[in-house]
């Protein structure tokens, strides 16, 4: 099942949550489900189902001095045209060293500054 | 159509592309593969002559000679885009003997699913270069000469007297808030979209 599919078989309630972890770009369990205004075992089962589903990612957290859970969006959604300036592709791309004096950098800079700033 | 304007379903029978046209091999991570940066990543690892093989990946295993076959490539540009992908745990193969002549094959698994996370730790990457950029950027005094667009630096330019060392004109200071606001601006687009955390850094 593609990613697309997965979430076009969400109910309303697990949609809303997958969408709230996305906003906020990660969010502890325990505000999840009070952001969410459902109970904590309704707030966790659809953390889970999202889990399963490969929509987000839970990880063990202490927050506030409880145990819970940090979820946070996958890196499939993250924005990926942060590695461009212009149409120019991060050059440290191939690379194995980032050298951040390069001439191909340089360049890059340049149409951040000059085309996209 | 219907009596009541309800279009008519097509039959729930699922015969695919490649029940139809057995030779035509189904194309994989579509979702990923419609991405224009994602495009660009592919063509910057494997270049044009990859390309065919990196923007079409097969679902299932596939050989490097069924490859070179449906896309009319040489054999060698297939063997080359592969084993880049595979650098990049784009993809995998197994190994396996033919019985008969003894030729060993190698067998194809295409792992876009690694993309996201490849381009993750690129982002992590772009950001370390713009920090680090960006100190040198604040803590140098540039000069450039207009005319070979050659820029230096304070004490290089000194060392010159402020002449091009190239063409003889005079070194005019330079300018670079433009260039330090633009890069602070997509660090701080970076670290907000990877949640890298500005104090927990500064602490550790």
């Amino acid at each position: 099942m593609s990613a697309s599919d997965a979430e076009a078989s969400l109910a309303e309630d697990e949609l809303a949550g997958l969408e709230l972890v996305r906003e906020t770009g990660g969010i502890h369990q325990s505000d999840f489900w009070k952001e969410l205004d459902v109970s904590s075992r309704k707030g966790s089962r659809i953390a889970e189902k999202l889990e399963d589903l490969g929509l987000i990612e839970r990880e063990d957290a202490v927050y506030n001095g409880h145990n819970t859970y940090f979820l946070a969006p996958t890196a499939k959604d993250l924005d990926f045209a942060l590695l461009m300036a212009g149409d120019m592709l991060s050059p440290f791309i191939g690379e194995e060293e980032i050298d951040p004096n390069s001439d191909a950098f340089t360049q890059w800079l340049m149409n951040l500054a000059y085309e996209e700033y | 159509m219907s009596a009541d304007g309800v279009v008519a379903r097509e039959p729930a029978e699922s015969v695919t592309l490649t029940d139809i046209h057995p030779h035509i091999q189904q194309m994989a991570f579509e979702d990923l593969l419609e991405d224009p940066v994602i495009q660009k990543y592919l063509h910057e690892l494997v270049g044009p002559t990859g390309m065919p093989v990196a923007a079409a990946p097969p679902d299932g295993e596939v050989t490097d000679e069924e490859l070179a076959e449906e896309m009319g490539l040489e054999l060698n540009d297939v063997r080359r885009a592969l084993f880049i992908l595979y650098e990049n745990d784009l993809a995998s193969y197994r190994r396996v003997r033919d019985e008969d002549s003894g030729w060993l094959t190698y067998l194809w698994t295409f792992h876009y699913e690694n993309i996201p996370e490849n381009l993750e730790e690129e982002m992590h990457r772009l950001l370390d270069g713009l920090e680090q950029r960006r100190s040198y950027e604040s803590d140098h005094q540039f000069y450039l000469c207009e005319v070979d667009s050659i820029r230096f630096e304070f004490e290089e330019a000194m060392e010159f007297g402020f002449e091009c060392p190239e063409c003889g004109s005079p070194l005019e200071s330079m300018e670079n808030s433009r260039l330090v606001e633009a890069m602070e601006w997509r660090i701080d687009q970076l670290r907000d979209e990877l949640n890298v955390d500005r104090e927990a850094e500064a602490e550790a």
